[in-house]
Formats: structure tokens, C-alpha cells, sequence
């Protein structure tokens, strides 16, 4: 069991690494958040039943532990009045195009980044009510309402 | 709508430092958990500091010359607390409860909302009985009163502070659940 679940984890370990960077601002609360999806998904791995897809109950351990687990007081962020340009680097993200996109998802509230996070891994309305627990007809009408934010914040 | 394709190209692009086998197979357990290892800390050394207190109180502040009342409300407070310490570390280990995030916040509110309420009321009755204990037998001087307030000011602070954690953390899990099913989202 260990082996197929390192080997599923190894395979999908870019959708806990994207979960940790939309909602922990620093590296270290990164690195603990990543420690602890890594867990509670190896503790619910018995439970998984390979009839839903494995990105799927990837996303819903790792976005449910993202929100529920407490995390210390965030340091407020003055963010910039503008998207980050070439030379606002402050957490040392990779490249001017991934601070732009979490430039704007981390200011969506935390039920939205969700949301959003299945939709830009093209993720179905259904699936996606599936995972949060509302309706696909709310789904798709809060993408909506997010897309229109995001517009706003990268324009 | 180009902008957003873009971001759904970069998303599903992006590249970060992935873990090797080894480093996930640490993260399994629980004894490399960094949350759970302050926490574990946190409890060990109240668990130790208590047991320690509970086996040398009888002696070292004159049990026995306490009436009996104030060294079974001592003895039966010290063990709640204790008990409620372990509860509350245990059950901080299973944040994920439910069959969706709706679902499982709203679990995990509840549960952190009952926790909350035997936490507190454990602490103030461990306090209050530790106070009872070392008033009970006191013939009280004007000093002593002075130094009584004093003490219980600290104390009242301390709980204070406890309050506030679990307010925090209370209010966080509520706000999560609100945004998620809020009609003003829709």
C-alpha cells in the first residue's frame, strides 16, 4: 500500500504544491502545509476508492486541509497597488508570470480559491460541486462571479 | 477572456521543487509533522509538570492538612485538564471530516466548537481548584489578600489568552464555511 501511494503522490504532487502556494503566503508555511496534506492523505489513502479519479480526491484532501488547519496570524500584506512587474519579487516566486497569477488568486477569499483552483485544472462544474459540496448550478455561477474579479485584478 | 486562458495555461504549467520518495514517505508520519511536534511538545510538558505536581502536592503543600474537599476538587481537575489536553491533540489530527469541504468544515466547526467549551471550562476549574487547594486552610492577612489578586489577575489573563486562541480559530473555521455557502456568493 506505502509503494502505490508514494507512486500516486509522486505522480499528482503538483496539485498539492499549487494548493500550498494559493494559500500560504511564505515558504516555510508552504513547506508545512505541503507535510501535512501529505499526511492526511496518506491517512485517508484507505478510504480512497479508485472509481473516483485520484486528482480528485487529491484536490478535496489538500484543499480541505488547506482551509480547516489552523495557521498562525498572517503578518498583514500591503499588496501592491499594481501586478508585480519584473522587479517585485518578494517570495521569491519563479517567474514574473507565476507572481501575476498568485498575485491575484491570493486575493480571492479562501471558499474562492478553491473554486477557481479546480477550474483552472479543468475541472467539470459537477466535479467541482462534488468536491466543495454546493450545487453545479452555484459552481457555475460563482465562476462567474470569480472570473469577473480576477479580470479586475489583472487588468 | 484572453487574460484568463493565460492563467489557465500558467496554472497548468506551473513547475515547482517536487519531493523525492523519500522526503514524502517522512511526511507520512506523524513524528516528522511539524504542526503536530510543537503541539505534541506543548502537551508533554504539561502532562509531565501536572502528574509531577499531582504525585508530590500531598506532601510538599501539606495535603493533608487541606480538608478534603480541596484535595479531591485538586486531584479530580488536575486529571480533566489532562484528559481534555489529549482530546483536543488528538482530535486536532483529523481536519478532514466529511465527503466534501462543505460538509467536512461545518464537521470540523462543530468539533472545534465543543472542544472549545471543555477546554475552557476544564482550565477555569483547574484554576479555581488550585486556588480553593492553597486558600482553603489560609488565615488571610492583608498582604496575603493583596498577593490572592494578584495571582488571580494572572490567572484570569492567562485564560483570557486561552479564550482568544480558540475564538480565533473558531472564527477562521466559521468564516471559511460562510464564504463557501454564503447566498451573497452566488
Amino acid at each position: 500500500m506505502e509503494k502505490a501511494f508514494l507512486h500516486a503522490i509522486q505522480d499528482n504532487q503538483k496539485i498539492i504544491f499549487k494548493v500550498c502556494k494559493i494559500y500560504r503566503n511564505s515558504k516555510e508555511d508552504q513547506e508545512d502545509l505541503f507535510q501535512e496534506i501529505v499526511y492526511q492523505l496518506w491517512k485517508s489513502y484507505p478510504q480512497f476508492r479508485a472509481a473516483s479519479k485520484l486528482s480528485t480526491w487529491i484536490y478535496r484532501i489538500a484543499l480541505n486541509t488547506a482551509m480547516a488547519v489552523y495557521r498562525k496570524a498572517a503578518i498583514p500584506i500591503n499588496y501592491y497597488p499594481e501586478i508585480p512587474g519584473q522587479h517585485a519579487n518578494p517570495e521569491n516566486i519563479d517567474t514574473e508570470k507565476e507572481a501575476k497569477l498568485f498575485y491575484a488568486l491570493r486575493q480571492l477569499n479562501d471558499a474562492d480559491k478553491a473554486i477557481i483552483a479546480l477550474y483552472l485544472d479543468d475541472f467539470s462544474y459537477q466535479e467541482i460541486a462534488a468536491i466543495t459540496g454546493i450545487t453545479g448550478n452555484h459552481a457555475g455561477v460563482r465562476l462567474n462571479r470569480i472570473k469577473n474579479k480576477l479580470k479586475q485584478i489583472i487588468k | 477572456m484572453n487574460e484568463l486562458n493565460e492563467l489557465k495555461d500558467d496554472w497548468q504549467k506551473m513547475t515547482g521543487s517536487y519531493k523525492s520518495g523519500t522526503e514524502l514517505l517522512k511526511m507520512t508520519k506523524i513524528n516528522n509533522h511539524p504542526t503536530f511536534k510543537k503541539l505534541r511538545l506543548k502537551l508533554l510538558i504539561e502532562v509531565i509538570s501536572i502528574s509531577a505536581l499531582l504525585l508530590v502536592y500531598y506532601d510538599a503543600f501539606d495535603g493533608d492538612r487541606k480538608p478534603l474537599y480541596a484535595n479531591l476538587l485538586l486531584v479530580i481537575s488536575m486529571v480533566l485538564y489532562i484528559i481534555t489536553g489529549i482530546l483536543g491533540y488528538r482530535s486536532m489530527q483529523n481536519p478532514v471530516e466529511g465527503p466534501d469541504l462543505k460538509t467536512s468544515l461545518r464537521n470540523n466547526l462543530s468539533r472545534v466548537i465543543g472542544l472549545s467549551k471543555y477546554a475552557m471550562l476544564f482550565s477555569l476549574l483547574y484554576t479555581v481548584c488550585l486556588l480553593i487547594f492553597f486558600t482553603s486552610t489560609i488565615h488571610f492577612t492583608k498582604e496575603k489578600a493583596f498577593l490572592l489578586l494578584g495571582l488571580i489577575i494572572i490567572l484570569s489573563q492567562l485564560l483570557l489568552w486561552s479564550y482568544r486562541i480558540w475564538r480565533n480559530r473558531i472564527k477562521n473555521l466559521e468564516r471559511q464555511a460562510t464564504d463557501l455557502e454564503s447566498p451573497e456568493n452566488i
